[in-house]
């Protein structure tokens, strides 16, 4: 039986013309899977044989191939005989099986026949695909891929035979690899991956979901946010639902801007205001960024955003963070310039607020590694061990970023000092201050505002894409990107072009929070009520209609609070203090170590209430609820001592919790449940209905 | 799509990218692949968590023959199966080893109690950038729970390591919070609050559903509200009125006599409920056994319990009467077939004695001890060497464990679980199933 290898060198077209090892050869590595992190780009390789992750280190490579294992990976005299191409067609035992197409192998082996050489004959420039988004009419369909490499000296390629083209969810697309079609078995939104040496590019390919063209074009529009969520609504023949009802809308909005429910008296001026809906709803909308009560809800929801955690046990620092951020908030300084001063700032933390963003780092590893998720929503830390496989991140950028802050001291003084530095593992050196993905930063000088200068620059690509991607999600309950810390070419956004819109948008107005809120909450999309059709129901990233959102556990505290006028107690805090506006996270509460922390070590961003059994247990036999619901203090009692109308009584408890009146049917039902009763059950029977209100869905979800 | 290595295709590989924009549906679509050929034998799992690393040589692999200073302060005994020996602080497991199996043949890399736990109470060698989920918490994430208890329930609680890791705290272990010994010990938040009864509580729960029911049926014109039920609502009040429930966590409804050969103290009463969760459907319970880090005083801990004690209560005749009897009532009520009982620590002790006539951390060999659930009974696995220093034949790492667990239990090593971020990772990486231990 002839090998395969043979019957290449007899049949094959070996052209003796040697191959680029950087542009021809990596690509066929990383084509057959050689360098993926389950073979030998393992970080201890596989078999002996050690590749960089996804061809991340070409150097490297080269002399893994060409020079270790006493070069028997090679040879040179024999090129068929060369373990690199015997293995992966199976002609000698491969654990990794048949791994290697025809052409892979044949250009392998002319470029071994040529001597193995690396000549380094050119670089890539761009990579591109024909098109980035698809749109298909039916399953089943063909979608052809094709990808073409531009290198310096103007030549340009067909790479697509070369390029890897991966679909990011299997179920829906599948992928031919000799052919390189894409055929769409699912309706939806697709993204297949294309990555070709170190660059990747999402290509998206879309198949309406239902058969029946929708029409929007006579949908109202507030801002360009709708526009953007229209149009791809109308690609996917989405039905839209309506816009909510003012109730609904008051009480979204006032959990949004202001972080709690509504008072009684809000909601009952609001539904009687008269004049034109949208007109009303944009007064309040401005009332709401107005108040004082925004400025102390997003000092904790941005200390929440940038994972910005006091030093424990240190009232001061705390004190002076916290008093620091309000004082941002409240005089509407500008994002980029906050993020800046939480940068650079030194000094004296129970002075200087700003500087515990880098003492809450214990060291320069865990301060680049926060710096590049909270202001660039990127992650970097799989950088630290080798070069990240989703991303463009390198080691050196890891510990680029990292060596930007090694000269940090990090006491209740944080202090810029002369030594300190870290080391790059993959050189084992000094390493050197680099802003990442782009150059190394003088080695003495306080590279820190040179960063600070790059981020807060409205070139950055990162820094305002990351912090509306946020804005969004706690507007919408999901990010345009998702998750929101993890924003990269391999993890597209489902609205590319909104999302650069909103960039562009923030940094056009300033960086100005309160823009873009506004923005965002004024918007069509953000005003479609929670209902759906059978068109829309599964909808959960394309905005056809509100999304539900559980109450955050402190968010949810407060509530509880408000609508039942009994306060929980936060350590030795002055009773009546809410839970979104304690200076230290870690204050004692039985409530918040019930509904769940933000312990801000972990992205907070994910914590949401808990509604883990020992959770649900709680509130359904623990203080957390019944306390409130049985206190003489609360507003049912108080209302049941001055002999209101048990009617009223009724409407009180949905107003304070559910923001609306009960409707006639709601009342009628509960007035029969009451009256029906003993008349010693009665108050039993408003306790269990304030109870019920408490734990029902509507009261538990912002919707 | 060609194979790798380690049999994933290269889809797979990379599929950790984008998951973000529509990964989602990538879970929905996956149930767990019934891959394994035969049934599985365990349907619940007891886990004994000796924690702080039980000594091998005071307890199942004793070296009668070995200096002193490696024999230590105890005696041998014989057992029930001709040949083998344990200590003579275990003069009951040595009357039940026809049902029990003994693993000698222990080794694992970590002398460590943080590492060393994560990789005994995952099977996965713990890594700075991941956490791994424990048995229990995998077990609870691939079992369907049709009990009205949670799935996974740890007495009287558990450290990070027995788990959730990357699986998400729904899959954590329920924690009783207590010492069930204790004549006032209750559930926490598992009685009425003061005031109400199960007929309020019911009462409750209609008007909880009413209210979703009218949520329903509001006017939205032709659309709906797609909101509730809560499951988890629905959870927590069926653990809370069902008699199941409390009879489950009610040890006074044992005769006295049954919780006293358990042992009268924590951990005797512990194995006792773990006997009567797994009987009222709960899939796995860790009992959480401290003190076994017995870096001096060998005979005053593993033994006596206290200085001048006539009847040894120290940490070995503690779990002895707790681990037999549990074994034993297993087996009288025709459960043992059907549950696998585990009692290990994170590594054994050094084979010489230190002068604190105690021993240090030895991950290199040490011992455990299986029953039931399709555990061949009456065998010894693997042995150590002459000193106890190493294993000398059939050595078993944590992650083999891990496979043959998950084997008996019915769950595929090789199904891939997902981090948050989408990153595929499967029950087990690397295990090989010791046959041997497959009855």
């Amino acid at each position: 039986m002839i090998s395969a290898v043979v019957w290449l060198l007899i049949c094959g077209p070996v052209v003796n013309t040697s191959s680029d090892f950087d542009t021809e050869i990596m690509p066929v590595l990383t084509r057959s899977g050689c360098n993926v992190g389950s073979c030998h780009g393992a970080a201890a390789g596989r078999g002996g044989f050690h590749l960089s992750l996804l061809g991340g280190d070409v150097d490297a490579d080269y002399s893994a191939i060409v020079q270790q294992f006493e070069g028997r990976r090679i040879n040179l005299a024999h090129p068929e005989k060369s373990l690199l191409l015997r293995k992966p067609t199976l002609e000698v035992d491969h654990e990794g099986g048949h791994a290697i197409q025809p052409e892979g192998a044949e250009r392998l082996l002319s470029w071994i026949a040529a001597g193995a050489p690396r000549v380094r004959a050119r670089t890539l420039k761009n990579f591109e695909c024909d098109a980035s988004h698809h749109l298909v009419e039916q399953i089943g369909e063909q979608v052809a891929l094709r990808a073409v490499a531009h290198f310096d000296h103007g030549t340009s390629e067909d790479v697509s035979a070369w390029t890897v083209f991966v679909a990011t969810d299997p179920a829906t697309v599948t992928l031919d690899a000799s052919t390189r079609t894409a055929t769409i078995l699912r309706r939806g939104q697709h993204t297949i991956i294309a990555r070709y040496l170190d660059r990747v590019i999402p290509i998206r390919i879309a198949l309406p979901l239902s058969d029946v063209p929708v029409d929007h074009s006579r949908e109202p529009i507030a801002n360009f946010i709708d526009e953007h969520i229209l149009r791809t609504l109308t690609d996917l023949r989405l039905t839209v639902s309506p816009v909510a009802d003012d109730a609904t809308y008051l009480r979204r909005v006032t959990l949004d801007l202001i972080g709690r429910l509504p008072t009684r008296e809000e909601t009952v001026a609001f539904l009687a205001g008269d004049g034109d809906a949208s007109t009303r709803r944009r007064e309040r909308v401005d009332r709401l960024l107005e108040s004082d009560t925004f400025a102390k809800y997003w000092t904790y929801h941005v200390l929440n955003l940038l994972r910005v955690v006091p030093t424990p046990n240190d009232r001061h620092a705390a004190q002076a963070y916290h008093t620091w951020m309000l004082q941002q908030i409240r005089n509407r300084v500008p994002m980029n310039q906050i993020a800046r001063e939480l940068l650079t700032a030194v000094g004296d933390t129970h002075q200087v607020g700003p500087a515990n963003f880098s003492r809450s780092s214990p060291d320069a590893r865990a301060q680049a590694e926060l710096v590049s998720r909270a202001f660039m929503g990127v992650r970097m830390q799989c950088a630290n061990c080798h070069n990240h496989p989703l991303d463009r991140w390198t080691q050196d950028d890891y510990h680029g970023l990292a060596a930007v802050f090694a000269r940090l001291e990090r006491g209740e003084v944080v202090k810029l000092t002369r030594q300190g530095a870290v080391t790059n593992v993959r050189t084992g050196e000094r390493a050197i201050p680099r802003i990442p993905g782009l150059r190394y930063l003088p080695v003495d000088e306080d590279g820190r505002e040179t960063l600070a200068d790059w981020l807060a620059s409205p070139e950055n690509p990162y820094f305002a894409r990351s912090f509306v991607n946020r804005l969004w999600r706690g507007a919408f309950g999901r990010g345009l990107v998702e998750p929101p810390d993890d924003m990269r070419a391999t993890n597209p956004a489902t609205h590319p072009e909104l999302l650069d819109h909103l960039a562009f948008d923030f940094i056009e107005h300033g960086y100005d929070l309160r823009h873009t809120l506004r923005r965002i909450v004024n918007s069509v999309t953000y005003a479609r009520s929670g209902a759906t059709d059978n068109v829309n129901r599964d909808d959960d990233r394309f905005y056809s209609h509100a999304l539900q959102r559980p109450l955050e556990p402190a968010v949810l505290a407060d509530a509880l609070y408000d609508a039942t006028g009994v306060s929980d107690t936060y350590g030795d805090e002055p009773k009546g203090t809410r839970a979104v506006e304690l200076v230290d996270i870690l204050t004692p509460s039985e409530a918040l170590d019930t509904l769940g922390r933000c312990s801000r070590n972990e992205s907070c961003e994910n914590v949401l209430v808990s509604g883990s059994l020992p959770t649900k247990l709680h509130q359904l036999n623990g203080d957390l609820v019944n306390r409130k619901v049985v206190s003489p203090d609360g507003y049912l009692h108080r209302l049941l001592a001055t002999n209101a109308e048990t009617a009223d009584i009724v409407a009180d408890i949905y107003l304070r919790a559910l923001s609306r009146p009960p409707t006639d049917t709601e009342r009628d039902y509960w007035l029969e449940q009451i009256f029906a009763a003993e008349l010693d059950h009665r108050v039993q029977i408003l306790e269990d209905i304030q109870w019920g209100v408490l734990n029902c869905s509507e009261f538990l979800l912002n919707h | 799509m060609f194979q790798r290595c380690d049999g994933i295709g290269r889809r797979d590989v990379l599929r950790v990218g984008g998951l973000g924009a529509l990964g989602i549906s990538l879970f929905s679509g996956r149930q767990p692949r019934p891959a394994l050929a035969g049934a599985p034998r365990a349907k619940a799992c007891i886990l004994l968590w000796l924690d702080g690393g039980p000594s091998h040589l005071e307890t199942l692999d004793v070296k009668p023959d070995a200096p002193s200073e490696v024999r230590g302060p105890f005696r041998p005994i014989p057992t029930r199966v001709t040949g083998t020996f344990v200590s003579e602080v275990l003069p009951n497991t040595a009357k039940i080893t026809d049902k029990i199996a003994i693993i000698r043949s222990m080794t694992s890399p970590f002398g460590e109690h943080g590492l060393a736990n994560e990789y005994l109470l995952s099977g996965h060698q713990p890594t700075p950038v991941l956490h791994y989920p424990s048995y229990g918490s995998v077990v609870a994430k691939m079992r369907d729970n049709a009990s009205d208890l949670p799935a996974y329930v740890a007495i009287p609680d558990v450290d990070a390591p027995a788990g959730h890791g990357f699986l998400g705290s729904e899959f954590g272990p329920f924690a009783i919070g207590g010492d069930p010994s204790k004549i006032d010990f209750r559930v926490r938040d598992l009685d009425f609050y003061p005031g109400v009864n199960s007929h309020r509580m019911q009462r409750r729960r209609d008007m909880v559903a009413q209210l979703e029911r009218f949520q329903r049926a509001a006017d939205f014109g032709s659309l709906t509200v797609d909101r509730g039920p809560d499951s988890r609502f629905e959870q927590a009040y069926r653990m809370v009125t069902s008699p199941q429930t409390k009879r489950a966590f009610d040890l006074s409804a044992e005769p006295q006599d049954v919780r006293a050969k358990y042992g009268l103290g924590f951990f005797g009463q512990s194995c006792l409920m773990a006997r009567r969760l797994i009987e009222s459907g709960v899939a796995f319970v860790t009992v959480n056994f401290t003190g076994w880090d017995t870096h001096d005083s060998l005979v005053l801990r593993l033994k006596d319990g206290y200085s001048g004690a006539k009847v040894g209560v120290g940490l070995a005749p503690t779990f002895d009467h707790g681990f037999a009897s549990l074994v034993e009532d297993l087996a009288d009520r025709g459960m043992l077939d059907h549950t696998l009982v585990i009692a290990m620590g994170e590594f054994g002790r050094t084979p010489k004695l230190n002068t604190r006539d105690g021993r240090d951390h030895w991950p290199r060999v040490f011992s455990l001890v299986m029953a039931g659930g399709g555990v061949h009974p009456g065998i010894v696995v693997g042995a150590s060497d002459a000193i106890g220093e190493s294993p000398a034949d059939r050595p078993v790492t944590p992650s083999d464990l891990a496979y043959t667990i998950y084997y008996l239990l019915g769950i595929d090593p090789a199904f891939e679980l997902h981090t948050s971020d989408g990153r595929p990772v499967p029950v087990n990486q690397g295990g090989q199933l010791v046959k041997e231990l497959l009855a």
